[in-house]
């Protein structure tokens, strides 16, 4: 791993309002080209760490680098500036429900358009055809013109693949991305990411929940426990020791395929 | 690496925030201790002992008096409050949990109920020898008789001030919409909250709207009559700006109840502001905004019926003349007639809005 950094985390804290402390501490280096796969019981504050990577959340102390620039505190244009490089995928889809899927997915250019010709959706020609060029890539054309919500959970994430690649992300970050899947079609999720990672070239930071999974598809783990991270390594070092470790000694691992 | 900031004690934070929260909740107990106390003294002494007791026509004020029982009410909702028993502390959730102080403070909610209960009674002056008497049945047939006995010969000058009155309401309707979207965004709390500038703008609208929306259709038209003169235009105004208070409450609740989600989604591609409203936000509360918008205007052509009973223009102020003249077939007919189009728009707009769900 001599390759470069692409975010470097330190001492990251995040107390919410609540008074919730959801991240003790945490330092970890993503490095370019890498998939590396965060897992961790819920609530262990996975969400957190990558919100606080685009700053969907505030950061309570640390700092915060992408591509060697210091993104912690930054604000208004330039924070949008920084996010329209890194994309994100959700548990829960988060697509625009009422719109057709081209539209969902030109949305992922929103950061790169000015604000009237976006509202009026006037998208340029070459915007469109790389809209199509992405819902190609997770093999969903043929619904391009379909109402979002009328796609199976599956289907809808690819549409969420897509919007993410729009914006030609350096990084792509996972929420538990197929969660609320079914295994058959989890995997199939998974090996998209696995093909925009590969050969797109774009780093990946996954949430997952399923260490079948975690062993298949991540080049590198960390585990997350309450807040602090516990494990560090590769997908094989987690061994039964570690694994109840990380999940406590009830727990019993599931086979996902 | 430690920098000072991570000198963070979240569970000694959250206890101090509590304390302070129990020491604001305790003051606002003995406030309210304090008005309870106040207002059943001053009941008690006026409604029952002047009125009831003494039998006065005229009641006795003097500022001097209603002082000396607020100083009185103070002290002992005072004493009452920190003792943990009285009716305030209860209220806020801090009261004693004995038997005795549960019972202490049940009694005299009870007794401010009572007390409540007499003195509206008497103030309304319920009297069943005037609901039964003679001559007041006989009033009460005549006009029965005439209600039910409409006069046509009015029908159609009756038919063109009710569609006035619904046009007077559409156009209220329609013209509410643009100020109520731009005023519900900058009055949904989760759209204003992340800067203090955008804060106070929120609460300051907050405030005047409430104020807008707490007087009636009825009283606006009056003002308006007097603004812009008497007729249709005033009523108008008046539905306008009560229709914009009314429905920018409720658009702004429906922006505050949308899934966050979609919200984050295009947040994170790096949208600005202006984009994730549009994108995130509008699809999620178009339905819901015409929705209301529709259910408005049907409440807009009732309100617009009571309104013209001020000067409002339309079937209102007609009803009002023929009541003046104690034209009773008249009146009747009038009446028929608006309690039909009541019925014929509550239906119609049930039926819109359950299409486009
Ligand atoms: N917006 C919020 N406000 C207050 N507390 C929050 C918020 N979001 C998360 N938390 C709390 O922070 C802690 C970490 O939450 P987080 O969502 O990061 O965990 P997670 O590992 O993603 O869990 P899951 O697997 O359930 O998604 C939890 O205790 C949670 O209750
Ligand atoms: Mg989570």
């Amino acid at each position: 791993m001599s390759s470069n950094v692409i975010v470097e985390v330190r001492n990251l804290h995040k107390v919410y309002p609540s008074g919730t402390h959801a991240l003790k501490g945490v330092s970890l280096n993503v490095y370019e080209g890498e998939f590396l796969v965060v897992i961790g019981l819920s609530g262990s504050g996975k969400t957190t760490l990558l919100k606080c990577i685009n700053r969907l959340e505030e950061p309570t102390a640390g700092t915060v680098k992408f591509l060697g620039k210091d993104i912690t505190h930054i604000k208004g244009k330039e924070l949008r500036e920084v996010r329209t490089h890194i994309g994100m995928v959700f548990q829960q889809f988060n697509l625009i429900k009422r719109m057709n899927v081209l539209s969902n997915v030109l949305a992922g250019k929103l950061g790169y358009m000015k604000t009237l010709p976006s509202i009026m959706g006037n998208f340029p020609p070459q915007c469109i055809q790389e809209a199509m060029k992405n819902l190609d890539i997770v093999g969903i054309k043929e619904y391009a013109y379909e109402r979002a919500d009328k796609l199976s959970g599956g289907q809808q994430q690819r549409v969420a693949i897509a919007r993410s690649l729009m914006q030609s992300p350096k990084l792509l970050l996972a929420d538990e991305p197929v969660a609320s899947l079914d295994p058959a079609t989890s995997n199939s999720i998974m090996q998209y990411f696995e093909k925009v990672n590969k050969e797109l070239g774009v780093t990946v930071v996954c949430n997952l929940h399923f260490l079948s999974l975690v062993r298949r598809y991540a080049t590198r783990v960390i585990a997350l426990k309450s807040g602090e991270i516990v494990f560090e390594g590769l997908p094989h070092e987690i061994d039964e020791a570690w694994f109840k470790k990380i999940y406590g000694e009830e727990a019993e691992e599931v086979e996902i395929r | 690496m430690l920098d000072p900031e991570l000198e963070i004690h979240p569970k000694e934070k959250i206890l101090r925030k509590r304390k302070n929260q129990e020491k604001i909740n305790l003051i606002k107990a003995i406030l309210l201790d304090i008005f309870f106390v106040f207002y059943a003294i001053l009941v008690l002494q006026r409604a029952i002992y002047y009125k009831v007791i003494l039998d006065l026509r005229e009641l006795p004020f003097s500022w001097a008096e209603v002082i000396l029982i607020l100083i009185i009410s103070a002290a002992i909702g005072i004493i009452w409050g920190y003792s943990r028993t009285s009716l305030g502390t209860r209220i806020m959730g801090l009261g004693k949990e004995t038997k005795s102080a549960r019972l202490i403070s049940e009694i005299f909610a009870w007794t401010l109920f009572n007390l409540t209960f007499i003195a509206g009674w008497l103030v309304t002056k319920i009297s069943l020898i005037d609901l039964f008497s003679k001559e007041g049945i006989e009033g009460a047939n005549r006009i029965f008789h005439a209600l039910f006995t409409p006069e046509f010969g009015i029908f159609d000058d009756a038919l063109f001030a009710i569609i006035e009155t619904i046009y007077l309401a559409l156009i209220a309707t329609l013209l509410s919409i643009p100020p109520t979207l731009i005023l519900s965004f900058l009055t949904a709390r989760n759209l204003m909250k992340d800067h203090w500038y955008t804060f106070m703008i929120y609460y300051a609208l907050r405030i005047i709207l409430n104020f807008v929306r707490s007087i009636e259709p009825l009283i606006w038209a009056i003002i308006f009559s007097v603004w812009v003169g008497i007729g249709p235009y005033a009523g108008m105004i008046a539905l306008l700006v009560h229709t914009i208070a009314a429905n920018a409450k409720l658009y702004s609740e429906a922006i505050e109840s949308i899934e966050e989600g979609p919200v984050d989604a295009i947040e994170a591609t790096g949208a600005n502001k202006l984009q994730v409203i549009w994108y995130a936000v509008v699809p999620q509360i178009v339905l819901p905004f015409l929705s209301f918008t529709i259910y408005r205007w049907d409440i807009n052509v009732r309100m617009a019926t009571v309104i013209g009973l001020v000067g409002g223009g339309g079937i209102g102020t007609m009803l009002m003349q023929y009541q003046g003249l104690a034209q009773w077939h008249e009146v009747g007919l009038i009446v028929i007639m608006i309690a039909f189009v009541v019925w014929i728009m509550d239906y119609i707009s049930a039926k819109i809005r359950e299409s486009i769900y």
